[in-house]
């Protein structure tokens, strides 16, 4: 299989996570594209991996690392949020920082 | 006794004094008795020395001893006369302690024989003076009189360090005997030497043009005007104009220059002093006039007369202050309008302030008459040497200015002794004599004023003109007095001092407030521009940087993509 396609895919996932985090104003959004960049990097990691036919699986063995982080991270993300909520009630980043 | 209900505070300073008094006593003393007047080469650095000799070597001759015990039995009078004067001032300790620091200035610039000790000393009396004569600082007239005295006398110190700086490129030594020495071989740069010292000393002394701080230094206490005016600030220049005689001895610009401000200087001082109607103010300008008279003496080369005037009327004119002190102390005022009468009151102050007055006046046998008789035959002396550094015409005018001025002087003296002592009682109905703390320093004073005469100098002819001249100027005042005339009102223009003051009063202030105003300006509008401009171009720069720093961290993030995005196309375009 090309490498090109999982590249393309990726690419889409990133760009797609970046318009999310730069254009949403809802933090519960930014923080889903947040989430869809980092599996971009994920699948990018993967495809590498496979393409370079790694014995030692490092690109597979970063994405695991890669999934554990962002469950903590979006775990975290999302405390804030509930605690931005509470405080503030709403979740418009536009609204919080006025 | 006044002193045991006196606080003994005040007592702990006269103490003091004394001590100094009796230091420099125990070593001037003996040197009076050692040295001839001007003894060369005594000092270790002659010609040739390492420049910059800050050696302090101590060195004397007669006059200067003298000069020195003057000044420290002065001090010690000023500062006992000063107990009951001052005693409770709330600022009597740092008084009494510039006294005593105005006291070792003079001892350094009369003894030292280093010309750069002699600036120090010379500078310390200037600060010492400014002051005291601001002791009263709460009143405007204090303030501007301590602040002109002390930049007419600053003015004149820039005369005193470039002498000293031509004398040492000159000679090669700051030893004014080596100085001496090396100008008794072969003088050179007599002129120049010789009219910055007389910048120099025409400052410190008051002399004409630079003789209005004087009089304008009269709010200062009374015991400091007498210090300064017998004892050490006015003494110093005097002094140095005769210290370093010989090194413009040859120089007629410089002698008839001096010649020439001694003549002005005495006469318009006497005239001034006839005018005043303040009793203080009049002994101010009377000391202008005597110092003049010790200038006469020095231009016509005779330095030692000068001196042993100046020993004189350091004596009389500290006994004239002093009693002036006294009636200041009785009356409330030293207007000569509020006194009057005063002889019946006060009979210690009037003996002893008329033992004063004829000292000034030059009456038999009072040491002014003596030493004024030695002057005035040093004068006459001078009109006829042939070939004498001071040109003979000169000499005929200085002659003839002296006695006129000693006619004015006895006029004058006589003037104020009859207004202060005798005629109605005027305002001070209850007057009463000072206490003994005061008067005792005027009978010292009185005693010396003849004690001081013993195994003068007469020159016999000089002596009966100048008594003639004196008696006819006390004569005439009182005749005056007797035809009833209040010896009122002078000419208008005396009373005003001729407006000499009004450059350093008027012209002066407004030229320095002009330049000053336009270097403010120019400060302003061109210097200013430089850094006001930097300063507004960061302010702009800023203003425009604040639009991007619009705390909305999604444009940051924007601003970060964007970034990286162009990174990435330049990468790609540069590989």
């Amino acid at each position: 299989m090309s490498l090109l396609y999982p590249l393309l895919l990726s690419s889409a996932l990133f760009g797609i996570g970046l318009y999310g985090v730069l254009a949403r104003r809802n933090a519960v959004l930014m923080l889903l594209g947040v989430e869809l960049m980092l599996n971009a990097v994920n699948l990018n990691l993967v495809a590498f991996d496979a393409w370079f036919a790694d014995q030692l699986h490092t690109g597979q063995v970063l994405t695991l690392f890669t999934i554990a982080v962002a469950a903590a991270e979006i775990g975290l993300g999302l405390a804030i949020v509930l605690a931005l909520f509470r405080a503030v009630r709403t979740v418009d980043v536009d609204e919080v920082g006025r | 006794m006044n002193l045991r209900n006196r606080p003994r505070g005040p007592w702990v300073y006269v103490a003091v004094t004394a001590v100094l008094a009796a230091v420099v006593a125990a070593w001037a003393v003996p040197e009076l008795r050692e040295h001839g007047w001007l003894v060369f080469g005594q000092s270790s650095s002659g010609p040739g020395a390492p420049l910059p000799s800050l050696s302090p070597d101590l060195f004397l001759f007669p006059q200067a001893a003298q000069i020195i015990l003057l000044a420290v039995g002065i001090g010690v009078l000023v500062q006992i006369y000063s107990t009951a004067y001052l005693g409770h001032h709330p600022r009597y300790r740092s008084y009494a302690l510039i006294i005593v620091l105005f006291l070792v200035a003079m001892i350094a610039v009369v003894g030292t024989t280093n010309l750069w000790v002699l600036l120090v000393g010379w500078e310390v009396m200037g600060v010492c003076s400014y002051l005291l004569i601001g002791h009263e600082w709460q009143t405007a007239e204090a303030r501007s009189g301590a602040a002109k005295a002390f930049l007419v006398t600053r003015v004149a110190d820039l005369g005193l360090v470039m002498a000293i700086i031509v004398i040492g490129a000159t000679y090669g030594t700051y030893d004014i005997n080596g100085a001496q020495a090396g100008a008794l071989q072969d003088p050179k740069n007599g002129t120049l030497i010789g009219l910055l010292v007389l910048l120099a000393v025409v400052g410190k002394s008051a002399q004409f043009p630079l003789h209005s701080w004087l009089p304008d230094a009269m709010p200062g206490p009374t015991p400091i005007t007498a210090l300064i005016h017998a004892a050490t600030m006015v003494a110093a220049g005097v002094y140095l104009a005769a210290r370093l005689f010989p090194l413009y001895a040859d120089s007629e610009v410089v002698l008839t220059s001096m010649a020439v401000i001694a003549a002005i200087t005495m006469l318009m001082g006497a005239l001034f002093a006839l005018a005043q109607t303040d009793l203080k103010r009049a002994l101010a300008w009377s000391t202008v006039s005597q110092l003049a008279l010790m200038f006469a003496a020095v231009s016509v080369g005779l330095a030692e007369s000068g001196l042993d005037h100046l020993v004189a009327h350091g004596v009389f004119k500290a006994l004239l202050f002093l009693g002036c002190g006294c009636l200041m102390h009785a009356v409330g005022s030293s207007s000569l309008s509020a006194m009057g009468g005063l002889r019946r009151a006060m009979p210690v102050t009037f003996w002893t302030m008329t033992i004063g007055f004829a000292a000034l006046a030059g009456v038999v046998p009072t040491v002014g008459f003596f030493t004024k008789d030695s002057v005035l035959a040093a004068i006459d002396f001078a009109t006829e040497v042939e070939n004498g550094p001071l040109p003979n015409g000169m000499a005929w005018v200085l002659l003839v200015v002296a006695l006129l001025t000693t006619f004015v002087t006895a006029a004058y003296a006589t003037r104020l002794w009859l207004l202060a002592f005798f005629g109605p009682v005027r305002e001070a109905r209850d007057a009463h004599e000072a206490p003994r703390t005061m008067t005792g320093p005027l009978i010292v004073l009185a005693v010396a004023t003849f004690a001081l005469s013993i195994g003068k100098h007469l020159d016999a002819r000089i002596g009966v003109i100048s008594t003639i001249v004196a008696a006819l100027g006390i004569g005439a005042v009182v005749a005056l007095w007797r035809r009833g005339s209040a010896l009122g009102p002078a000419p208008a223009p005396l009373v005003s001092e001729l407006g000499l003051d009004r450059p350093f009063s008027r012209w002066i202030p407004a030229v320095v407030t002009s330049l000053s105003r336009l270097v403010v300006d120019l400060d302003r509008d061109a210097v200013d521009v430089y850094p006001r401009g930097g300063a507004s171009l960061v302010g702009l720069a800023s203003n425009g940087l604040q639009m991007a720093q619009s705390r909305n961290v999604q444009r940051y993030a924007t601003a970060i993509a964007l970034g990286v995005v162009v990174l990435v196309v330049i990468g790609v375009v540069a590989t």
